[in-house]
C-alpha cells in the first residue's frame, strides 16, 4: 500500500518526460522534391545560368553543405594564417590566389587572378596580367593595387611567411591590371607559395573598413562570401553569385565544428552532416569506422593518396649514439614489416612510403622504389652483428604523439624491432613537449610526420633536410653535408619544373643513401560524404577542398 | 548579511590574486613551448624565435607578470595567442554556452534527485528505494562520454527525436540578446527557435544531470534518514502534524542543507569540468575553450579562463553560504 504514492509520482514523470520529448520532435521532413533539376550544367561558362529557377521553392538543404570539421578555424585571414588546414580550406573558398593547382592531379598550375605571367630570362621579375572586371565581395576592384597590398600585409603580419615571401625585393604595379614581383635570387618554387592561402588577394578597402576584426570579416573575390562566424561552433558562407568563373551551385556551406570522431560519424549518418574531413591526421581515423560506413549505401568514403609522410626520426648528428652508424639505421629500416603496417594495422588506409617523397608528387623519383628498404629482419640481424651488436644490446626509447593509432604504429614497431634483438621502449607525449624535446635533440629514435603544407616537393625536401634550418622541428637530423644543401638551394630555383624535377631526382638518390629516417607509411586523406554530395575535388595537398562545383542532388 | 557579502567579495581579491600568480607560474613551468605548438610542426627556428618576441615570451617573466596585471587592471584579460582575438570577448562568447547547459543540468538533476532522495528515504528498503539506490549508482559510476553516445544513438539515430549535437539547428539563427538561446528565443518571440534550442540542451543536460542527480539523491536519502529519526521530528509527529508538513517542512529543510552545499560545488564543477560532455555534444562552452588552449599552450587565454573558474567558484560559495541563512536562520552570517 505504501507504495502508491512513489509508483504515482513515477508514472507522473514518465509520462511529463514523454510529453516534452515528443513536443520537441520535429514535423516529419516535407518531401518536396528540388524544384530545380537536379543534373546542373557544369558551372565553367555557365556564368548566365540560374542555379534554380525563379519563384519555384527550393529545399534549403539541398543548396546549403553542412561541413564537420574538428576544431575551430581560429583564423579565416589570409595574411595571419600559419597554415592551419580548416582555416586554410575557408580562406580558399572566400578568396582567390594568383595562381592555383590545377585539378584534378595537381601537378601544373593555372591562373586564377591572374590571367598570364611571364618570369624574366635571369628568373628574378615575375610580371602577373590580372583577369580583367573581377570584383571583390564588397563591390571593390581586384588591382594590382590590392595584389601588392595583400602580399606586403601578409609580409608584415606573418612571422610564418617570412622565410617565402622574405626574397621578396620589390612589387611594383605597372597598370590597374599589372604587376611585377621582384625576388633577389631566382626561385621558382615562388610560383607555388602563391598558390597558399597566405598568399591570397584581399579587399584593401574592407581591411580598412573593419581593422582588426578582418579576421572575422574576411573579404575577398573567392566564389563564396563570408556570412557569420560563431566561434567553435560554425562559420557560415554564402555563395558569390558573381563570381568571375560562374557563380558556385551550392547557395550555402555551414562549417559545423564538432570535435569528438564519434559524433561526426553520427552526424553524418544521421545526414545533418554531409562532409566530415580527417584532414589527413592519423590519430582521427578509426579503421572499424571506416570500415562501417563503407558499408553505408548513404555514405561515399573517398580516399586519396596524400603527401603527408610518417616515419621514423634517427637523431644522428650524435656521434655516441648507436644510430650514428649507418649499418644500425639500416637494419632497422630492414626489421620493420611495412606491408604488414600498412594493410593488417591500418587497414588500407595509408601507402607505403619508401623514400623522401610520396609517389604522387610531381618530383618523386621512381628509382627509389627499387633502392627502397623492404622487410628482411635477417638481413637486420646480420647487419647489426657486423655492426657489433648483440641480440639485446640496443635499447632505445621510442618517443611518439599522442593517440591509439600512434601507439598502435609505435607499438608494431617495437614488436618488430623485437623481433631482431633491439628493445625498444616507448613513451607517448603531447605535441608540445614532444616538440621541445626533438627540437633539443633529445632523442635517438621518434616517431614522427611531414605534412607538406604546399604542393611542392621543396616542402618535403628544404624543410627536412636543409642543414640551415637547423634544428627545427621538421629537420631530419643528420650531420651537415654543404653539397646536398646546394642541390637543394639549385632545386628550389631551377627555372623549369622539368630541370627542378632532375635535380629532385638526384636529391632523393642522395638522401637514400644516407637513410635520414625509416619511411614508414603515408596516410590517405579520408572524405566522408554522402552519396547525394556531387563532383567534390579532392587535392592531395593543403590547402584541401574548393566547394565551387560541388553541389547535392535530392536523396 | 550585506556586511558578509562584502567582507567575503574583498576576501576574494587575494585569492585571486594567488590563483593568478599559481596558473601564471605553472603554465610557464609546464613543458611546451606556445611559439612552437602554434606554428606547428613545420617551422622554422627563425620562425619560433620571431613569434616569441610577437608575444612577448622572450620577457622575463616577472615583467610578463607586471604586464599581464596592468592590463587585467585596465580590465584587459590580453589576446589569445591562437586566434589573435581579445580573450574577454572570447569568453563572453563562451561563457552563455556554459551557464545555460550547467543551470539546465541543475534543474534536470533536482528535479530527479529531490524526489528521489525525499522518497527513498521515507520508503526505505522498499523496492523503490532499491531501485532509486541503484539509479543512483548507475548515475555516479557510468562514464559520461559512454552514456553521452549511448543517448546519441538512441534519440538522434534510432528514433530520430532529438538532434545528434550542437547548440542549434545550423539554420537556424535567432536574435543573440543575452546568449541564452532558450531565453533569447523567448524574448524575441521566436518560439521555434527557443523549441530547437531547447531539443537541442536535452541530451547534453541528461548525461550531466546523471551523475549530479545521482549525488544529490544519495545525499539527500542520507541525510533525511539522519532527520527522521530525530526528536523533533517525533515530537512534530505527535503533536499530530500532517505527514507531509512534517516531511517537506521540517525533515526536508534540514536535511537539505549539506546538500545545498553539493550543488554548489557541483554546478561551479560543471562550468569548467563538462570537457567531455561538452566534446561529445559539440557544445561551444569553457570547458572545450580551455581544453584547445592547454594543447597549444595558450597561456593568456589559460590565465582568464582559470580567473573566471575561479571567481565562479567564489561566487557560487557565497552564495551557497548565503543560502545557508535562509535555510536555517540559526545560522548567522557574520564575517
Amino acid at each position: 500500500m505504501e507504495l502508491r504514492q512513489p509508483v504515482r509520482i513515477l508514472l507522473m514523470a514518465v509520462v511529463a518526460l514523454s510529453l516534452v520529448l515528443s513536443a520537441c520532435q520535429p514535423a516529419a521532413p516535407a518531401v518536396n522534391p528540388p524544384a530545380a533539376e537536379t543534373e546542373p550544367a557544369a558551372p565553367a561558362g555557365s556564368d548566365t545560368e540560374d542555379p534554380a529557377p525563379e519563384g519555384e521553392p527550393v529545399d534549403e538543404r539541398l543548396t546549403t553543405l553542412v561541413v564537420a570539421v574538428d576544431a575551430d578555424p581560429a583564423n579565416l585571414e589570409p595574411a595571419t594564417n600559419r597554415a592551419f588546414p580548416i582555416g586554410s580550406e575557408i580562406i580558399i573558398n572566400v578568396f582567390d590566389t594568383l595562381v592555383a593547382w590545377k585539378a584534378p592531379d595537381f601537378t601544373t598550375l593555372e591562373g586564377r587572378l591572374a590571367e598570364t605571367w611571364e618570369v624574366s630570362e635571369d628568373g628574378l621579375t615575375y610580371t602577373f596580367h590580372l583577369r580583367p572586371d573581377v570584383k571583390f565581395h564588397d563591390g571593390t576592384e581586384v588591382n594590382a593595387e590590392a595584389v601588392k597590398f595583400s602580399f606586403e600585409r601578409t609580409l608584415e603580419l606573418n612571422s610564418y611567411m617570412t622565410a617565402y615571401f622574405g626574397p621578396i625585393t620589390d612589387i611594383t604595379v605597372v597598370d590597374p591590371l599589372t604587376l611585377t614581383i621582384t625576388l633577389e635570387k631566382p626561385l621558382s618554387v615562388f610560383l607555388s607559395w602563391l598558390a597558399q592561402p597566405q598568399a591570397a588577394v584581399v579587399s584593401p578597402a574592407a581591411v580598412e573598413k573593419y581593422g582588426d576584426e578582418f579576421n572575422v570579416h574576411p573579404v575577398g573575390s573567392g566564389p563564396f562570401m563570408f556570412e557569420s562566424y560563431i566561434p567553435d561552433t560554425e562559420v557560415v558562407l554564402v555563395a558569390n553569385p558573381d563570381y568571375w568563373r560562374g557563380a558556385p551551385r551550392l547557395q550555402k556551406i555551414i562549417y559545423r565544428v564538432i570535435p569528438d570522431a564519434s559524433t561526426r560519424r553520427l552526424e553524418l549518418e544521421n545526414g545533418t552532416v554531409d562532409i566530415a574531413q580527417q584532414n589527413g591526421q592519423l590519430y582521427s581515423v578509426p579503421v572499424e569506422d571506416i570500415k562501417a560506413l563503407k558499408q553505408n549505401p548513404e555514405i561515399e568514403v573517398i580516399e586519396v593518396p596524400s603527401q603527408i609522410i610518417r616515419q621514423i626520426d634517427f637523431n644522428n648528428t650524435n656521434t655516441d649514439s648507436p644510430v650514428a652508424d649507418l649499418r644500425v639505421r639500416q637494419a632497422i629500416s630492414y626489421a620493420i614489416d611495412y606491408d604488414g603496417l600498412v594493410n593488417d594495422l591500418l587497414g588500407g588506409t595509408a601507402s607505403r612510403v619508401y623514400g623522401p617523397l610520396t609517389e604522387n608528387s610531381w618530383g618523386f623519383n621512381p628509382a627509389v622504389k627499387e633502392n627502397a628498404f623492404y622487410y628482411d629482419p635477417d638481413k637486420a640481424r646480420e647487419l647489426l652483428a657486423e655492426a657489433g651488436y648483440e641480440e639485446g644490446e640496443l635499447s632505445f626509447t621510442l618517443y611518439s604523439f599522442q593517440g591509439t593509432l600512434w601507439g598502435n604504429v609505435a607499438a608494431f614497431v617495437q614488436a618488430n624491432l623485437a623481433d631482431v634483438g633491439i628493445n625498444v621502449s616507448i613513451q607517448q607525449m603531447e605535441f608540445p613537449p614532444y616538440s621541445e624535446l626533438h627540437r633539443a635533440g633529445e632523442f635517438e629514435i621518434a616517431l614522427d610526420g611531414r605534412q607538406p603544407w604546399y604542393n611542392d616537393p621543396d616542402a618535403h625536401i628544404t624543410i627536412g633536410y636543409h642543414s640551415e634550418l637547423g634544428p627545427t622541428a621538421m629537420t631530419f637530423r643528420m650531420p651537415e653535408d654543404p653539397e646536398l644543401d646546394q642541390m637543394i638551394l639549385e632545386a628550389q630555383a631551377a627555372p623549369t619544373q622539368e630541370e627542378r624535377t632532375e635535380l629532385y631526382y638526384e636529391i632523393q638518390d642522395r638522401l637514400m643513401e644516407k637513410v635520414p629516417g625509416v619511411y614508414l607509411f603515408s596516410p590517405n586523406i579520408i572524405i566522408y560524404k554522402r552519396a547525394n554530395v556531387k563532383d567534390l575535388v579532392v587535392n592531395s595537398a593543403p590547402p584541401l577542398n574548393e566547394y565551387w562545383s560541388v553541389y547535392k542532388i535530392a536523396d | 548579511m550585506l556586511e558578509f557579502t562584502a567582507r567575503r567579495i574583498l576576501y576574494s581579491i587575494p585569492a585571486l590574486l594567488l590563483v593568478l600568480v599559481i596558473i601564471f607560474s605553472l603554465v610557464r613551468i609546464t613543458p611546451g613551448d606556445p611559439a612552437v605548438a602554434l606554428l606547428g610542426e613545420g617551422a622554422t627556428e627563425a620562425q619560433v624565435k620571431a613569434l616569441r618576441e610577437q608575444l612577448n615570451l622572450d620577457l622575463p617573466m616577472h615583467e610578463q607578470f607586471t604586464r599581464y596585471v596592468t592590463g587585467l587592471l585596465h580590465g584587459d584579460l590580453g589576446t589569445s595567442m591562437r586566434t589573435n582575438r581579445p580573450i574577454l570577448q572570447e569568453l563572453i562568447q563562451r561563457l552563455p554556452a556554459t551557464l545555460e547547459l550547467a543551470l539546465f543540468a541543475t534543474l534536470l538533476a533536482l528535479v530527479v534527485g529531490i524526489p528521489l532522495g525525499i522518497l527513498s528515504a521515507v520508503y526505505r528498503n522498499s523496492w523503490f528505494d532499491q531501485a532509486a539506490r541503484l539509479f543512483s549508482l548507475v548515475g555516479v559510476s557510468v562514464p559520461a562520454f559512454w552514456f553521452a553516445i549511448i543517448l546519441q544513438i538512441i534519440f538522434a539515430l534510432l528514433l530520430g527525436w532529438l538532434p545528434v549535437s550542437g547548440r542549434l539547428d545550423p539554420l537556424v539563427r535567432p536574435e543573440t540578446v543575452t546568449g541564452f538561446l532558450i531565453l533569447d528565443g523567448l524574448l524575441t518571440g521566436d518560439y521555434d527557435a527557443a523549441k530547437d534550442a531547447l531539443r537541442h540542451i536535452l541530451l547534453p543536460a541528461a548525461v550531466l544531470a546523471a551523475f549530479y542527480g545521482a549525488t544529490v539523491a544519495r545525499y539527500l536519502r542520507a541525510n533525511m534518514l539522519e532527520v527522521l529519526s530525530s526528536d523533533y521530528i517525533r515530537t512534530a509527529r505527535g503533536k499530530g502534524l500532517a505527514e507531509v508538513k512534517v516531511l517537506l517542512k521540517h525533515a526536508l529543510q534540514n536535511a537539505m542543507l549539506p546538500v545545498v552545499t553539493i550543488i554548489g560545488l557541483k554546478f561551479a564543477e560543471l562550468l569548467g569540468g563538462a570537457i567531455l560532455t561538452e566534446t561529445v555534444f559539440s557544445w561551444p562552452g569553457m570547458g572545450r575553450y580551455m581544453f584547445e588552449a592547454i594543447k597549444v599552450r595558450d597561456y593568456p587565454v589559460i590565465q582568464g579562463a582559470t580567473l573566471v573558474f575561479a571567481t565562479i567558484y567564489m561566487l557560487s560559495s557565497l552564495l551557497v553560504d548565503l543560502f545557508y541563512g535562509v535555510l536555517d536562520p540559526r545560522i548567522r552570517l557574520k564575517g
